[in-house]
């Protein structure tokens, strides 16, 4: 079945101003409604530059970025609010919030200039709180979260705008393996559940290779491989694009990448 | 005349003080106490003098000793004589080099931090600076004196000092009643500054036998609300121009002012600079061009 | 309720400030005295007019450059009204509204120099750039201003930074009516910017995730909050703490919400400036003290009270 095309970047090429080089030279991402897309890649591939590009946040030099069929720059800031929900790697935290505010926040696309607040986003507050299994933190301040919440929180947000598309860039940053594993649950249940298409951009292979449908795999501004998880990582790519020797196991049907010391293993 | 005796008696005990201050230590050599209190002294009379002020560079020539003047500020202007001598700078903060240049024996300041600053790096390089102040009419007197000493021009100075204390003593044109017209001298709109007992022009005032409104206000000027301008009500309202125009005042229009009814019925006189700028010798004449000018808006 | 609190603050301090005075005005002559209507009353309202600008100014500011330190003054607003101010005099330009209009135009020509200077760079209007930037123009601007006050007749000027100092009392109904006028217009577009400034604070490509169009939205906050200070300043000087301290009380006892802050802190700051000039008129009758001081004087140990009470929650 053709699901719905929501994020469709072809061949973008972009450098930053007063940049040497490319930091995207020629990429393409397509995700569809019920896909969840991981973007990999070593530091400095590109993949954050992708998503600004994809989100019309930047301009650029060649290719096009398409939401939701309409061009990126298109749509107004408010109009693409309301399709795509982001929780991007950094956040300033200047002054004290307590949850159900914060979450509240993503619900500014949906209201009106001087408007207050109505029942109907009280609810979507608390439908995306819900789903994150944070309901019960609604009254907490946020400096009193633990990272996992905190992370949960920031989703919630993002769900909290109603969007069709989820982006979430390095959400597992500094998460230790059992918040990690939460996180990741929680948004693959997020698409298997409610159809939303997802674009995760992560440095942890592993765990992308076992919960994301299909994966973009950067290096150096280039895609290096676009697929399933198990066609593109193979021995060879991952070797190549993270400049290190690994070995490739299989668990569950999804590939997993081993680093290997510099002499070699028994 | 039930105020003029404490007057008097205060200007005779600064006069002794004057007298007092001139015993000469050494023979041949002049030595007075300025008005910052320092301790100035001459080795003969002053030839060549740098007169930093308006105020001081008018008594220079009217003890007779301008042609002792070799340099002047830029708003030394009265009498015309005065213009040829060579300008020196402003006057606001001293060009000591420029200074110098002139060769002068003696400098003479007005009061103020800058110019204490400046008779110190004076006296680093031997020049003598006395620093007069003047805000009231006696204080021209005790400086013609002063300068009359420092310039052996004594008779010059004396004649000039006597001249001010007369005008001071002068009686007034009537009697002192309460039906006295009272006046407020406005200087700055706003905020509004007015006039007080500290200043040359309260004496003016009195002498013109007129009553300020702000009498009860021991500094020279002060700022205070409109609403005190307009409740003591005075009769006329006095402002000093820069220069002869006799227009009304920008604020004479402003809507705030109109409270006070001097200015709503615009009985507002706009008092010349250089005449009324600064205590002067020219002190009678003041007094009888405000009598004349209060005369003339009754 | 605080905002029942505020109100009746307000409410108290509008009436002391038409009660009380250096002229002695009985209480049952008071609507007919023309000291009352024409001058205290007036006074009252350009009071909360310029209080509650400076307020809302000083709160906006703080949010767009995200910095608690920040005061209406801060981007070179004062420096090139102070500018204006002093070449008017010099050339002796004349009026009732000279002194207003060129403290205006020297202000508006501040933040032309600085909103130019803040798109040096990649970011436009980046807070860090703008304010060096406006350090910077206010500090040309005041050395300016000290080389035309030191080459020019000494009293006029010197007495006009006396109005630079900051104080209410050139305050009538025109101006107030000027100001009733003018200022609607850029307070209706901070307060409409109130919710994109609390998402702004989350940082600049957050916001922007989350709808806002942070290029639009610095630019409408910037100017708007410069025109509200410039009229402040054109009309009553530079009037310190108030853009600075009334957002922090606020913000103690509302939370950073600007929904709600912006409006309190409108009516905060009519109140504060109210009563501080109430007692800058009173104090030391006949004499009057320059606004700008007292409002120090009163505002840092409210501040100080309300820290207190913070930290020990």
């Amino acid at each position: 079945m053709d699901q719905e095309l929501i994020l469709a970047a072809q061949g973008v090429r972009y450098r930053y101003p007063g940049a040497t080089g490319d930091a995207l030279g020629g990429v393409s991402l397509t995700v569809r409604r019920g896909d969840l897309v991981a973007v990999l890649g070593p530091n400095g591939s590109g993949k954050t530059t992708l998503l600004r590009v994809a989100l019309g946040a930047l301009v650029p030099a060649a290719g096009s970025a398409l939401v939701a069929g309409r061009p990126a720059a298109a749509w107004t800031r408010r109009e693409l609010a309301r399709l795509v929900g982001v929780v991007p790697q950094r956040e300033e935290t200047v002054f004290p919030q307590r949850v159900r505010e914060a979450v509240l926040l993503g619900r500014y696309p949906h209201l009106s200039m001087f408007g207050a607040e109505r029942p109907a986003d009280h609810e979507a507050v608390n439908r995306a709180l819900a789903q994150c299994d944070a309901g019960h933190l609604t009254g907490r301040w946020m400096a009193t979260l633990s990272g996992g919440e905190y992370q949960r929180v920031r989703v919630a947000r993002a769900l909290a705008q109603e969007p069709r598309l989820l982006v979430l860039d390095e959400p597992t940053m500094s998460l230790d393996v059992r918040h990690e594993m939460e996180l990741f649950e929680l948004v693959r249940g997020l698409v298997d559940r409610s159809a939303l298409a997802v674009v995760l951009v992560t440095h942890h292979v592993n765990l992308a290779a076992r919960f994301a449908d299909g994966v973009l795999l950067l290096d150096g501004g280039r895609a290096a491989g676009e697929g399933v998880p198990a066609e593109v990582l193979t021995r060879e790519t991952v070797e190549r694009v993270f400049a290190w020797p690994v070995a490739i196991a299989t668990y569950q049907g999804a590939p997993q990448m081993i680093p290997l010391r510099r002499r070699s293993d028994a | 005349m039930a105020q003029r005796p404490h007057l008097v008696g205060l200007l005779l005990a600064l006069v002794a003080c004057g007298r007092a201050g001139s015993r000469t230590p050494a023979a041949g050599s002049l030595a007075v106490t300025d008005d910052a209190g320092r301790a100035v002294t001459l080795a003969a009379p002053a030839r060549r003098i740098v007169s930093l002020a308006p105020s001081s560079t008018e008594l220079l020539f009217a003890i007779g000793a301008g042609d002792r003047v070799v340099g002047r500020t830029t708003w030394c202007r009265y009498p015309a004589a005065a213009l040829s001598v060579p300008v020196v700078g402003d006057g606001l903060n001293p060009n000591i080099e420029a200074i110098a240049t002139q060769h002068p024996d003696l400098v003479v300041l007005y009061a103020s931090a800058l110019n204490e600053t400046a008779a110190r790096q004076l006296e680093r390089i031997a020049i003598p600076a006395v620093i007069l102040r003047q805000d009231l009419l006696e204080h021209v007197a005790r400086d013609a004196r002063l300068l009359g000493r420092l310039t052996a021009h004594e008779s010059g100075g004396d004649s000039v000092a006597r001249a001010v204390l007369e005008a001071l003593e002068a009686p007034p044109p009537w009697p002192t009643s309460a039906s006295r017209r009272r006046v407020a001298f406005v200087v700055w709109d706003n905020p509004p500054m007015v006039i007080g007992a500290g200043s040359f022009l309260d004496q003016l005032a009195e002498l013109a036998g007129v009553h300020n409104a702000f009498h009860d206000l021991t500094s020279a000027s002060a700022t205070v609300s409109l609403e005190t301008i307009a409740a003591r009500d005075p009769d006329v309202v006095i402002t000093i121009a820069d220069s002869e125009d006799a227009r009304l005042p920008a604020f004479a229009s402003a809507r705030e002012w109109q409270v006070v009814r001097a200015v709503r019925e615009r009985r507002v006189l706009t008092l010349p600079g250089a005449l009324f700028g600064r205590p002067s010798p020219r002190a009678a004449a003041a007094v009888a061009e405000l009598r004349r000018r209060l005369q003339a808006l009754r | 309720m605080k905002w029942v609190g505020l109100a009746a603050l307000a409410v108290f301090a509008f009436a002391l400030a038409v009660l009380l005075g250096p002229a002695h005005v009985p209480v049952a002559e008071l609507l007919r005295s023309p000291i009352v209507r024409e001058l205290r009353l007036p006074r009252a309202v350009l009071a909360f007019l310029v209080g509650g600008s400076l307020g809302v100014a000083g709160a906006s500011l703080q949010a767009l450059v995200r910095n608690p330190l920040a005061d209406p003054y801060l981007l070179g607003l004062s420096g090139g009204a102070s500018l204006g101010a002093v070449a008017a005099i010099a050339l002796h330009v004349g009026g009732p509204w000279a002194l207003p209009l060129a403290a205006f135009v020297g202000a508006l020509a501040a933040m032309g120099l600085v909103y130019r200077l803040g798109l040096v760079g990649g970011v436009e209007l980046d807070p860090r750039v703008l304010v060096l930037a406006g350090v910077v123009v206010g500090a040309f601007a005041a050395a300016v201003s000290t080389a035309i006050v030191s080459l020019s007749e000494a009293t006029a000027l010197r007495n006009a930074f006396l109005w630079l100092w900051g104080g209410l009392s050139g305050a009538n109904w025109d101006t107030v009516l000027a100001l009733c006028l003018y200022a609607p217009l850029p307070l209706a577009v901070l307060f409409a910017a109130a919710r994109p400034l609390d998402l702004l604070a989350l940082g600049e490509e957050p916001a922007g995730y989350l709808g806002v169009d942070v290029a639009v939205l610095k630019r409408c906050v910037y100017v708007a909050a410069s025109l509200l200070t410039a009229a402040a300043v054109a009309v009553s000087g530079v009037i310190g703490f108030v853009g600075l301290i009334v957002p922090h009380i606020g913000r103690l006892l509302w939370g950073h919400r600007h929904r709600a802050l912006l409006p309190v802190v409108f009516l905060g700051g009519g109140t504060l400036l109210s009563l501080a000039d109430t007692v800058a008129r009173v104090a030391v009758a006949p004499r009057e003290l320059p606004v700008g001081i007292v409002t120090a004087l009163v505002g840092v140990p409210v501040f100080a009270l309300l820290l207190r009470r913070w930290t020990r929650n």
